[in-house]
């Protein structure tokens, strides 16, 4: 019956722990989208570490992280709890968490610096540990770190650029503590690295995300330092720089780090999210120049595909879908788009057919959406980078904290980003005392 | 339903035999193994066809074997390839799942002269207030294939917790006491992190669930034993 003894002897101690085991499993309410690799918290998050640009004139002006409390019930609920501020204006962007949750990584997308925090001594006072200075050499000329995603032991950073600013980039991975390991370059026509489909490949980077039970990893695209660096209105108004945007994706042997298919998948493919649910084998992605949802899918005979599944808002008048929330359960996928300040909350049950089920502006601009893992509170942010943001009096910046009902927003909190001095707020992550043991 | 029949569910399939799949380049004619690679979009990739380059610097400790021998680590590396997990045997979570692709590789690459004798299993209790040299030669026994042939599969662990936190330290390898030190599941809490050393004491891969299926350790251990001089590795 059993292959061997070991099996034998392993399947019958197993059996006996769980006969013996009859507690229900405690809720778990962590924010959805993170690596599967990560640890997951038990319980509602506790605090909210914001990564900020500086502004000139608000505050120090400088980047910062900042940590807000959002525990229910604690006399600064809602409020500004620590600030650490990394000095000066490097664009900061994205980040993200070690797969133990001990360190926050956040990263420069001007001057490529990296910046670990360690977020379990006092999840409450973010302590900065580590600086690295020398992304672009250690890396081979990969610039612009953007993503930074947790594997075993180990950080993805996904590049956005490169030393010449241009959008040619790669996956650049370090140890959870900040020694560099190696590059992997995107796939280009030039150099298809023997991708199927790869006469399409431009090479541009954004997300990484991995899909570990099918050993697939999956890429998306966006531009260089020479554009993201621009003012928006500039870019959108010089036809040469319009043509260095990305439309592929790329999906990856995860294990071997090599490229197995490029995708097109037109008009800048951002954020990708992996359905959670053990046979749902798709993730969605949305374009912020031509405002679509796509839907990246296995079918019955394990061929992937790309396919557009839906619309946000009216694309001719470029609502900009920048950031996407999935929820545990793969059932509501949230669409946050900068230009009109909206978010869109689609039924995506069907994944093949997204239905609106609700909308509401934000604010004048909005950019990321962090969703709990029970999907009962959403977090949004107002910016998208310096040189994009709007100005004037729609230059809200802002941290808003929702609960949603199952059919609309109902407002907790916000937090006025330049009231308080602090900058325009960007990547959210979710932290909590209770991973850390007492 | 119990909290955790699913994973009941899930050893009983994994457990019982049933035919490998043909794709993976490490089967052996007679030892069949089933694991996360049965899962995979595509085909496991060919050993010697992609690289694994180097992590970290396995960290050297003087820890005890069943028989309570000190070991140090260093030396145990030198000269094999090295596929290291840290348990513990209360575990009733990852661990038995571990164990049980240890076991897999250990009779898989049993079978491959080409690997068996430059390559080694290591078990490491972080536990080893409970987890004494005896009590982890008495595991062993469980699992360890009945034959001395290689590869061989040492069961470490330390004189006490003091000894132990500064290796888990230096492994980055996270351990967390439950609140309940009588939960069903095990007294820890902790993140499955089994490492591929190559014979100059370099962590190459580091595996999760997901990827600790044996024949994707065995290709991981065949690329890297292609580009080892013979010097390197031990008789």
């Amino acid at each position: 019956m059993f292959r061997t003894h070991a099996h034998a002897w392993l399947f019958a101690t197993v059996s006996a722990a769980a006969l013996a085991a009859s507690a229900a499993a405690p809720a778990l309410a962590d924010e959805t989208c993170q690596s599967p690799y990560m640890a997951k918290i038990t319980g509602e998050e506790e605090f909210v570490y914001v990564w900020t640009l500086g502004m000139d004139g608000v505050g120090d002006g400088s980047d910062k992280v900042v940590t807000v409390d959002v525990r229910s019930g604690s006399p600064t609920f809602g409020q500004v709890i620590d600030v650490d501020s990394v000095g000066g204006q490097h664009e900061a962007h994205h980040g993200g968490l070690t797969d133990d949750r001990r360190h926050f990584w956040v990263q420069g997308l001007d001057t490529s610096m990296i910046w670990i925090f360690d977020i379990a001594t006092d999840p409450a006072n973010p302590k900065l540990v580590r600086t690295i200075d020398d992304f672009v050499e250690k890396s081979g000329g990969v610039a612009g770190p953007h993503g930074a995603y947790a594997l075993p032991g180990r950080m993805m950073i996904s590049g956005l650029s490169n030393k010449d600013g241009t959008g040619r980039t790669g996956l650049v991975e370090y140890t959870n503590d900040g020694e560099y390991i190696a590059t992997h370059w995107m796939p280009t026509a030039e150099e298809p690295r023997g991708a199927e489909n790869a006469a399409k490949a431009d090479g541009y980077g954004y997300d990484a995300r991995v899909l570990p039970r099918r050993n697939v990893m999956l890429t998306s695209s966006f531009t260089g330092l020479d554009n993201y660096m621009r003012p928006l209105g500039e870019v959108v108004n010089d036809p040469e720089a319009m043509k260095a945007f990305g439309g592929t994706m790329v999906l990856w042997d995860f294990h071997a780090r090599t490229p197995r298919k490029v995708f097109e998948v037109p008009g800048v493919p951002l954020e990708i999210r992996w359905a959670w649910g053990e046979n749902n084998n798709y993730a969605f992605t949305t374009t912020a120049l031509t405002s679509e949802i796509w839907l990246i899918h296995e079918d019955e005979n394990q061929e992937w595909h790309a396919r557009k599944v839906g619309e946000v808002g009216d694309p001719s008048k470029m609502p900009l879908p920048v950031d996407i929330s999935l929820s545990a359960d793969d059932s509501t996928l949230f669409v946050d788009s900068f230009m009109d300040g909206m978010t869109r909350i689609y039924d995506v049950t069907d994944p093949f057919a997204p239905k609106l089920i609700h909308e509401k502006k934000i604010g004048a601009q909005v950019n990321m959406v962090s969703q709990s893992w029970d999907g009962d509170r959403v977090y949004y942010t107002s910016s998208l980078l310096a040189n994009w943001d709007k100005t004037g009096a729609d230059n809200e910046q802002f941290l808003k904290a929702y609960d949603w009902t199952g059919k609309e927003l109902v407002p907790r909190f916000e937090i006025d980003f330049l009231a308080e001095g602090l900058g325009r707020p960007h990547l959210m992550r979710f932290g909590s005392r209770a991973l850390y043991g007492s | 339903m119990t909290r955790n029949a699913p994973l009941v569910a899930a050893l009983a399939t994994l457990l019982l035999a049933a035919p490998a799949l043909a794709h993976d380049e490490a089967a052996s004619p007679t030892h069949t193994v089933t694991g996360p690679a049965d899962g995979y979009a595509f085909a496991l990739a060919a050993p010697g066809t992609y690289s694994l380059p180097r992590i970290r610097e396995a960290a050297d400790a003087v820890l005890l074997d069943e028989f309570g021998a000190a070991h140090h680590l260093a030396r145990l590396f030198r000269g094999r390839m090295t596929v290291m997990a840290f348990m513990y045997t209360r575990c009733g979570d990852i661990c038995p799942v571990a164990a049980m692709r240890m076991a897999d590789l250990q009779a898989l690459a049993g079978e491959m002269p080409e690997a068996a004798g430059k390559l080694q299993l290591i078990s490491v209790s972080f536990d080893p207030a409970h987890d004494t040299p005896a009590r982890m030669g008495e595991y062993a026994r469980h699992l360890r294939a009945d034959d001395t042939r290689p590869p061989r599969w040492l069961f470490l662990t330390a004189p006490d917790g003091d000894a132990i936190a500064p290796v888990l330290d230096a492994y980055d390898q996270p351990v967390m006491a439950k609140a309940d030190p009588a939960d069903p599941f095990g007294p820890y809490s902790h993140l499955l992190r089994v490492m591929l050393i190559d014979p100059r004491g370099q962590v190459r891969n580091i595996y999760s669930a997901d990827f600790l299926d044996p024949r994707l350790v065995l290709n991981d251990v065949l690329t890297l034993l292609r580009d080892e001089p013979a010097a390197a590795l031990s008789r």
